[in-house]
């Protein structure tokens, strides 16, 4: 795993405050501390160093981390008094949250998030006063952050299980540094929201005439190349086919869009003749290149080494070669069992079957999803920004957040009316029944959840003088032409 | 909407105090969105009876506040010497065990039960009380020597948190969750299997904290524990636990402990002058406040000038008076505390039953606990100023339908509501339809309206209104600076039936409201 350029900031400070001529900080919840044990490597006293198999920041001194740790262990322990089975979550104290995951038997993971607080200068010298502000940071969200940490690790790792057997704890703690090190720099907690809960897919929008195109494409591709054992296919970071499992494209798909594409956007971006354009080396008949694997077939030098991958097969798991190749907007991955060794051959096969091909689907797609976009009409700011998820696809749209840059997407309204979704989501989490929810915030804003078998939908409509009923009738609107009645109650 | 969404600040967080007299033909007659605190159906028209603005957040406000309210009225209630309260409390007049014995709803709980056993595992909701030893000192469930580990462990995670320069606030899990406070020299623990807030929890926390300071003064508490870390409060505490077993079955039930106000009995604002006229004439001189009550219903409440009761000490008040029925008789005398007036000392209070049949309870609060004679004498010049003016059968004829049917008001719809006047701290609310009747259900709509409760007041993301439309019913909350409303819909209710149903319902509270609030406290 890979940490883009940008994707390497600390924790944010925003734009202070003015109150009152004194400057106040404002600080956004950060990463305190992120570690990984197992209680049964260290069962006697003064072993229970042994217990910790990763501790970020690697620099505490060992007896803090024990503390740290005992003090998880007592949590989770205590809570068991109350349900054996379904022990603590989180943890909730002034200044932080701690969550707890164990992904697997006895492996815990815990990550502590600092919550978000403000710092008031004092007079005289004094030193200043801290001011946290406890109920900003949603358990929902963090709690899938967390677990989204493990599935990433396991995605290219495969379980903390697998690497006990091959090499025992050495191997195991050799592996979580390396991982772990790199990407908890990539987590960005203050902008973490709603969006993270779901971990859904953005879907990209096509005609039938267009899609069949790509599902030949990709039966094309696997017959000629008998070695691809999976295939996806996204356009404009959205997905358009997959040949994985629902969660195995989830976590693939977060990685590509976060991660991967970001990382190769810049050279595309570029001119011409900018020096970050790679070499397209005299190829003039199609724009395809591999983003993971050879930057350049024709260098003599090249390795043929690509990342692998773990994905679920049964109640097992299988290692791939994971080939991601991209012409213009386009992208295809392909997947081929890790027992397999890629050659030069293969790939250059590849870059002369897939390269042509996916050039023109490429423009393809792209001069259709223009004659879509005119037929809707011109982009007007409309009233309203929704947030929409299937729990049965996991297809997900948002108005709300804009382009993800690097690995952090920003959002286009305040953040307490992105935590507003978040409560009314908690909401519907309690009951598996359909439900609506329509709130007026202080700000006068209007939120609207709505929850429908498998789908849910969240509206924030920016008519403040409007009443309950206009709202609704908005909304039914929105619901008519955008999801073509697929909703709801009344 | 370009993120500049400027937070507004709560109207409610920054209350006043009571508010300043008005005159009726200020009030408003067609209730509208606008309507301020103290212009609001039901707002008192001359004065507060209570110190009831901020009445949610106080709950949940730091300590100090208290603290400070208690140095303002010092010359009341001072603290009394550390044995004398303890005397009286264990005397006589408190309650015995026997005597709880009578409340139907307890005989089911049993203390007995196994702590390892799915059943006490599966409760509710449990709270703990211990001492900052680690001590047992209170459990709703179960005894408290079988818990002492548990408890111990509880106290050993809120130190090991405390050594951090931290504060432990809660610990989530799927399913329940749980809730520390620590109020030196108390701990509180609740575990709750319910959808409430950490907040709403803590609030829950707080009511148990001060219902066990009004019955020895935070000023005793410290004393003891101060001079004997590691003394069992149970010694203190014996015989009266079923008033906390008493104020947790409350707080899952009554509406007053949610909105942080009381309810009255319904009486025509003629006979309701002068109950309050009689109780205002018979006064004495070390006398405080003068509270009847008929049942969970406040009929009056006339207090001395310049004094105010908390929202929360009436509370208590209601919970002692209801968690007992040896006041019924004859006239009791009991030191009680009340915390939120002031944590040192001890007031007195005469208690007594206006007929042994009858649910009309007089509580007279003295500061003097040489008192008794003289304020029984005031209950006698009460009775008879009653008697005199023909006040007493209306009262009594009042308490044969102490509540009123929603179907009163006439939308067909609506099921049931909460209504709360923010600038009298005095809340109505019909009696629950059929649906809601069995305890399964009632419990269900409260956990509702505390749902509703908690978003409306949240901490940092506080909502002006909230519909929600579920498959069981829809609600409907609505806060706004002068009042807070809470409905329930049958689910077939539509979102323009909740609007229309909103101000049908404002109309009919203020064409009620002389029945439904008390319009005009007096002082003496």
């Amino acid at each position: 795993y890979e940490v883009s350029a940008a994707g390497v900031c600390c924790a944010g400070i925003s734009v202070p405050r003015m109150a009152t001529g004194m400057q106040e900080k404002q600080y956004t919840p950060s990463l305190l501390s992120f570690f990984i044990y197992n209680p049964s490597f260290g069962p006697r006293e003064g072993e229970e160093e042994k217990k910790i198999l990763f501790y970020h920041p690697c620099d505490v001194e060992k007896n803090e981390k024990i503390r740290n740790v005992g003090l998880c262990e007592a949590i989770v322990q205590f809570t068991r008094t109350f349900c054996p089975t379904k022990p603590a979550k989180s943890l909730h104290t002034q200044k932080n949250r701690q969550f707890f995951f164990e992904p697997e038997d006895n492996f815990w993971i815990v990550m502590v998030v600092r919550n978000p607080m403000i710092e008031k200068p004092n007079k005289d010298g004094k030193p200043p006063t801290i001011e946290y502000q406890e109920e900003e940071i949603l358990d929902t969200v963090y709690g899938a952050v967390l677990r989204q940490c493990y599935s990433m690790y396991k995605l290219f790792n495969g379980t903390f299980g697998r690497a006990m057997e091959a090499g025992g704890v050495e191997l195991l703690t050799q592996k979580l540094e390396k991982f772990f090190y790199r990407y908890l720099q990539t987590l960005h907690l203050q902008s973490c929201d709603l969006l993270d809960v779901f971990g859904g897919i953005s879907f990209f929008p096509l005609d039938k005439m267009t899609y069949l195109k790509i599902q030949s494409f990709v039966n094309r591709v696997e017959e000629s190349l008998s070695l691809v054992k999976y295939t996806a296919f996204l356009y404009n970071d959205q997905l358009i086919w997959s040949g994985l499992e629902q969660d195995d494209m989830r976590i693939l798909y977060k990685y590509l869009t976060t991660s991967l594409f970001p990382r190769h956007s810049e050279p595309e971006l570029a001119g011409r003749d900018s020096p970050l354009r790679p070499e397209v080396a005299g190829n003039l008949l199609h724009y395809g290149r591999f983003l993971t694997g050879p930057a350049n077939l024709k260098d003599p030098e090249a390795k043929f080494r690509f990342p692998k991958i773990f994905v679920n097969k049964e109640d097992s798991y299988e290692e791939l070669h994971l080939i991601v190749y991209k012409a213009m907007s386009a992208a295809a991955c392909f997947m081929i069992s890790a027992s397999v060794e890629l050659t030069r051959e293969f790939c250059e096969q590849l870059d002369s079957l897939v390269g042509p091909q996916l050039t023109l689907l490429a423009s393809d797609i792209c001069e259709q999803f223009n004659i879509n976009r005119r037929i809707s009409g011109p982009d007007k700011e409309p009233q309203f920004k929704f947030i929409y998820f299937n729990h049965m696809n996991l297809a997900e749209k948002s108005t709300i957040h804009m382009r993800k840059t690097a690995s952090v997407s920003l959002t286009s309204v305040h953040p307490d009316l992105m935590k507003i979704l978040g409560d009314i989501n908690c909401d519907f989490a309690r009951v598996d029944e359909d439900e609506e929810i329509i709130v007026k915030a202080m700000t006068d804003y209007w939120v609207v959840g709505k929850k429908s078998d498998q789908r849910e939908l969240y509206v924030i409509l920016n008519q403040k003088n409007a009443n309950l009923i206009e709202v609704n009738e908005e909304v039914k609107r929105l619901c008519a032409t955008q999801f073509n009645n697929i909703f709801f109650l009344d | 909407m370009d993120g500049e969404v400027h937070r507004a600040a709560a109207s409610w967080e920054n209350g006043t105090l009571a508010p300043v007299d008005r005159l009726r033909t200020e009030r408003a007659d067609s209730p509208t969105p606008g309507l301020v605190e103290g212009t609001e159906p039901g707002a008192g028209q001359k004065s507060a009876m209570f110190v009831h603005a901020q009445s949610f957040e106080d709950l949940t406000a730091e300590t100090e506040e208290a603290r400070k309210e208690a140095e303002g009225y010092s010359e009341l209630g001072k603290p009394a010497d550390s044995t004398d309260g303890i005397e009286v409390l264990m005397g006589k007049d408190t309650i015995s065990e026997k005597q709880n014995k009578k409340e139907g709803w307890q005989d089911s709980k049993s203390k007995e039960e196994d702590v390892s056993s799915e059943a006490w595992r599966s409760h509710r909701k449990h709270v703990f009380v211990l001492s900052e030893a680690g001590k047992p000192i209170y459990t709703r469930y179960g005894t408290e020597e079988a818990l002492s580990s548990t408890m111990g462990v509880m106290m050993a995670l809120v130190s090991f948190v405390e050594a951090d320069k931290n504060i432990i606030r809660s610990i989530h899990a799927d399913g329940y969750k749980v809730v520390f406070l620590s109020k030196s020299p108390l701990v509180l623990v609740g575990v709750s299997r319910t959808s409430q807030s950490d907040k709403e929890l803590m609030r829950e926390l707080q009511y148990i904290y001060y219902q066990i300071v009004s019955l020895l003064t935070l000023t005793q508490l410290n004393h003891i524990f101060q001079h004997k870390q590691n003394y069992d409060l149970r010694r203190l505490l014996a015989g009266s636990e079923h008033l906390t077993d008493n104020l947790l079955h409350r707080l899952d039930r009554d509406p007053g402990l949610l909105l942080s106000a009381v309810t009255c009995l319904p009486l025509a604002s003629s006979t309701r002058d002068v109950v309050s006229s009689s109780l205002q004439a018979a006064k004495a001189k070390s006398l405080v406040f003068s509270i009847l009550l008929a049942g969970d219903y406040l009929v009056t409440l006339v207090r001395k000038k310049d004094q105010f009761l908390h929202h929360i000490d009436l509370h208590l008040v209601f919970n002692l008076v209801g968690s007992s029925s040896s006041f019924r008789e004859g006239e009791g005398w009991t030191p009680i505390c009340l915390p939120k007036f002031n944590t040192a000392g001890f007031f007195h209070a005469h208690i007594s039953y206006l007929e042994p049949a009858s649910d009309l309870c007089l509580i007279l609060v003295s500061t003097d606990r040489e008192d008794f004679f003289n304020l029984s004498e005031c209950k006698q010049r009460f009775l008879e100023r009653l008697s005199k003016r023909n006040a007493y059968q209306a009262l009594k004829d009042a308490l044969k339908s102490p509540s009123y049917s929603v179907a009163q008001v006439g939308i067909p719809e609506l099921r049931h509501f909460l209504y709360k006047s923010k600038s009298s701290g005095l809340y109505t609310s019909p009696e629950l339809p059929v649906v809601y009747q069995s305890e399964e259900e009632e419990e269900r709509l409260m956990g509702l309206y505390h749902d509703l409760h908690s978003r409306l007041h949240h901490a940092t993301r506080p909502l002006r209104s909230i519909y929600h439309c579920g498959e069981t019913e829809n609600l409907m909350a609505w806060v706004t600076s002068g009042f807070e409303l809470y409905l329930c819909f049958s689910p077939l209710g539509t979102k323009a039936l909740a609007v229309s149903a909103v101000n049908k319902l404002l109309k009919w509270i203020r064409k009620e409201e002389d029945r439904l609030f008390i319009l005009s406290p007096l002082t003496y």
